[in-house]
């Protein structure tokens, strides 16, 4: 009896609420009239917190009076102009306040982020911009980002930037340089491949390029700049935790930020130098075969590559499946190319295959060509500690100092042909350094001379002026004598 | 060999009578007094006029005057023709000594009051010779087409431009047009070998004249001891001085060869620190002292004009000194001699302190 009371309360009062209870009477008549909109809002995340289509297009929603429910005077826009449907979503997601009030803790800065960005600018009728909320993550029917059923949930991402990113006659109208085929080569790489199969971990296009805060590549501002580059490479795969199941290394940016290329554009901020793209590509990243990798290398070190390609080290790397350019000079920890690695030293990387006893022909060349490299780079010290005692002494040396180019494109050229592995070739070179030093170093001695020359030349002079003034006044005081 | 000397000396006398000369020259006295010294400095000031005329002359062989190629040939008398490093080292060192030898000269006769009659003729050219002498220094300044050059004399050139009517005309004439270019450089060039030149020739040789015709001025307050020819005697001391100089000469274009610097780039923002030649130094100092406005009238302006009065009354010397020429002693001129040194002095140190 005591249980009974209370459940005939609960019904009687269920039942009278039941008669008050608000209906949304927008969605009411729009669903009967088999409305696509509101058919798609029936899933809308919106929806399910309580909003109704009155949030976004205005009006009275309850009641079915269309002259009431759709009159302007009570705030119904209709259809929202384009330039005013991003403004439309702000007015809540701008609002920390409101997002709070749902109970959501999503980010309240994305309307601002989107007007920053490079597809918040006008578009071609200058009455919207490029994009607007709407265009990734629908009108009616919006999903959280973490429902696969949302446009912009991270195995859907390449296909929604796709809509216009791979349409050549829309992106004609914006950027007709700009290529559209990186969905394409996205699903060749290893982070397409992934993210095909349902991977939501891999990058797509989102992680690297921002998702409201986008930026043209070339916009020091975007996470793609050259530089930023190995940053946003580095957020996912310099973190272990992140990548353990992918079981890949995680130090290469650590190697790399201490890397020639590393330090030519993090520290001096050379955009030439290499990012992590420039040798994995960007949408196709892919770490480069075995046999490719010095066709890789090659696309900047051009004639290094081909040297090598027409050496006989090339068969022989081949041969026993060394990666070519990387066994010499590392892949992520490139260092600055130094002479020490020429030679047959413990230093050296030529002593890792070639000794007295075995290979013993590219032990004997590299030391010779050690030596005369040596030989050359001593000579242009030499040439330049003596333009350098000519220039403190005063003496005019930029024809000289100019000359000294020479020397310096000889050493640089011997060390481009050496990876032809050709001792021939390299003497040739030499040769040319070395003619230019002599010149050199003879040239700034003859201005060291030169300068004692004035000197010594100077004493003459004033010697002989003197006595010639001491004869002038002996003279002088011989005629004064007389007249006296 | 003293006999063919003998018989050339016959040859040419029989037929221009270079006797006279000599024995007008042999009979020529120079007073002997306790300031005798300040003889010498009208004849170093000679000697290196004629240093920089030979000088000058071999440097036009290689100078080229025009914008693209002035820095490039001084560039190359420097490094490649032989001892052209000498050459234009003695020009820049001798102009310098020149401009201080003309300045001790002047204020010498200036305070020894020799400008008095009859020589009042002598001071006018003699003053003229040394506002010549300044106008040499100025426009060879340029010719290097150094940096320093460049904006040296866009400054100095804009200070004539601040007077009124005449300014801007004269600005353009000097300019060759609104600002300083390639055109600018060939009119510096063309006063330099040229205009300059024959003006100071002329006066030079009127000037001189003057000297020869009325001999030395015995100074009022001293007491003359006696007398030397002019020649051997006098002429040998000068010789003996002249030796002197040109060792300094030699010494200071081995030791401070004269410098390029960096070419002139009209393009680029005036370097820090740009500063006129030293005898420029105490007229640009002052004006820099000078506030922008004193009464209405602008501060630049003022300070030409009182320079422009100053350099006209030094030139009239001799005629608003009617007390010295009254044979009066007028202390006042020595009042405004020390006072004009110790003006320059005070003024061109400042100038390269601050």
């Amino acid at each position: 009896m005591k249980l009974l009371i209370p459940i005939i309360i609960l019904i009687v009062n269920s039942f009278l609420l039941s008669q008050v209870k608000k209906v949304d009477q927008c969605f009411q008549c729009h669903i009967d009239i088999g409305s696509a909109q509101a058919e798609l809002f029936v899933n809308d995340v919106h929806k399910r917190i309580g909003l109704s289509c009155s949030s976004c297009h205005g009006g009275d929603n309850t009641t079915d009076n269309d002259e009431i429910a759709m009159n302007p005077k009570n705030g119904f826009v209709g259809k929202p102009k384009p330039s005013k449907i991003s403004e439309i979503c702000a007015n809540c997601h701008s609002n920390p306040e409101t997002m709070k009030k749902y109970g959501s803790n999503i980010k309240t800065g994305q309307f601002e982020e989107l007007r920053k960005s490079v597809h918040g600018k006008a578009s071609t009728d200058a009455n919207t911009t490029i994009a607007q909320c709407t265009t990734c993550h629908n009108a009616h029917g919006i999903a959280k980002v973490n429902n696969p059923a949302s446009p912009v949930f991270p195995t859907n991402i390449p296909e929604t930037c796709g809509k216009c990113h791979s349409s050549v006659v829309y992106m004609q109208k914006y950027n007709p340089s700009l290529p559209v085929d990186q969905i394409e080569k996205y699903r060749t790489s290893k982070h397409g491949m992934l993210n095909k199969v349902g991977n939501k971990k891999v990058a797509a296009c989102a992680d690297c390029h921002g998702a409201h805060s986008i930026f043209s590549a070339k916009d020091v501002r975007s996470s793609v700049y050259p530089t930023n580059i190995p940053a946003t490479c580095s957020k996912c795969h310099s973190d272990k935790e992140y990548m353990k199941e992918f079981k890949i290394a995680t130090d290469q940016f650590e190697k790399y930020k201490r890397s020639v290329h590393g330090v030519a554009l993090l520290e001096k901020n050379d955009i030439s130098a290499p990012a992590c793209n420039s040798c994995h590509g960007n949408h196709a990243a892919t770490p480069p075969g075995i046999s490719s990798i010095s066709k890789v290398c090659g696309t900047c070190h051009a004639l290094n590559a081909e040297l090598f390609a027409n050496s006989p080290h090339k068969e022989a790397f081949d041969k026993k499946n060394y990666p070519e350019c990387e066994t010499c000079h590392n892949s992520h920890d490139i260092a600055v190319t130094r002479d020490e690695l020429l030679g047959i030293n413990k230093s050296s990387v030529c002593s890792k295959c070639h000794s007295e006893k075995e290979n013993s022909k590219g032990y004997f060349a590299a030391k010779e060509m050690r030596q005369m490299i040596d030989e050359l780079t001593n000579k242009q010290k030499t040439a330049s500690s003596k333009i350098f005692e000519a220039e403190q002494k005063g003496m005019e040396v930029e024809e000289i100092k100019f000359r000294v180019r020479d020397i310096n494109s000889s050493i640089l050229e011997a060390r481009t042909v050496i990876h032809s592995f050709d001792i021939s070739k390299f003497k040739e070179v030499i040769k040319k350094g070395n003619v230019a030093s002599q010149e050199v170093i003879s040239d700034a001695t003859s201005k060291i001379d030169e300068y004692f020359f004035r000197r010594y030349g100077l004493m003459a002079a004033v010697l002989v002026s003197t006595i010639l003034m001491i004869l002038i006044y002996l003279h002088l005081k011989r005629i004064e004598k007389k007249n006296n | 060999m003293k006999k063919l000397f003998n018989n050339i000396y016959l040859w040419v006398d029989e037929r221009v009578q270079i006797s006279d000369l000599v024995k007008f020259m042999s009979k020529k006295y120079v007073p002997i007094h306790s300031r005798s010294i300040w003889y010498y400095f009208g004849g170093v000031s000679l000697f290196l006029f004629i240093i920089q005329v030979v000088t000058g002359i071999l440097l036009t062989f290689y100078y080229k005057g025009s914008s693209e190629q002035a820095y490039e040939s001084i560039k190359f008398i420097m490094s490649k023709v032989e001892f052209g490093w000498l050459i234009r080292s003695i020009h820049a060192w001798s102009a310098n000594l020149f401009i201080l030898a003309v300045f001790i000269h002047m204020f010498s006769v200036y305070f020894e009051r020799t400008y008095r009659k009859p020589r009042e003729l002598t001071w006018v050219t003699g003053v003229l010779l040394f506002f010549l002498s300044l106008g040499f220094g100025f426009s060879g300044y340029l010719l290097p087409w150094n940096e320093l050059a460049f904006f040296a004399t866009k400054v100095g050139t804009d200070i004539v431009g601040v007077l009124p009517v005449i300014g801007e005309p004269i600005k353009l004439l000097l300019r060759g047009s609104e600002d300083v270019t390639g055109a600018t450089l060939s009119r510096f060039y063309a006063f330099h070998v040229m205009l300059l030149p024959l003006l100071f020739t002329l006066l030079l040789s009127v000037h001189l004249l003057l000297v020869q015709r009325q001999g030395m001025s015995e100074p009022v307050e001293v007491k003359v001891k006696g007398s030397m020819p002019f020649f051997p005697n006098f002429f040998l001391r000068d010789l003996i001085l002249w030796l002197l100089v040109l060792n300094i000469l030699a010494v200071l274009a081995v030791f401070f060869p004269a410098e390029l610097g960096l070419k002139a780039n009209p393009l680029a923002s005036a370097p820090v620190g740009i500063k006129p030649e030293w005898y420029f130094m105490f007229m640009f100092q002052s004006l820099k002292f000078i506030p922008a406005k004193v009464l209405f009238v602008d501060g630049e302006l003022l300070g030409i004009l009182l320079f422009g009065i100053a350099g006209l009354l030094w030139l009239l010397v001799p005629f608003w000194d009617r007390k010295t020429a009254a044979g009066q002693k007028n202390r006042m001129i020595n009042y405004i001699g020390v006072f004009s040194i110790i003006f320059i002095l005070v003024m061109t140190i400042l100038g390269w302190v601050l």
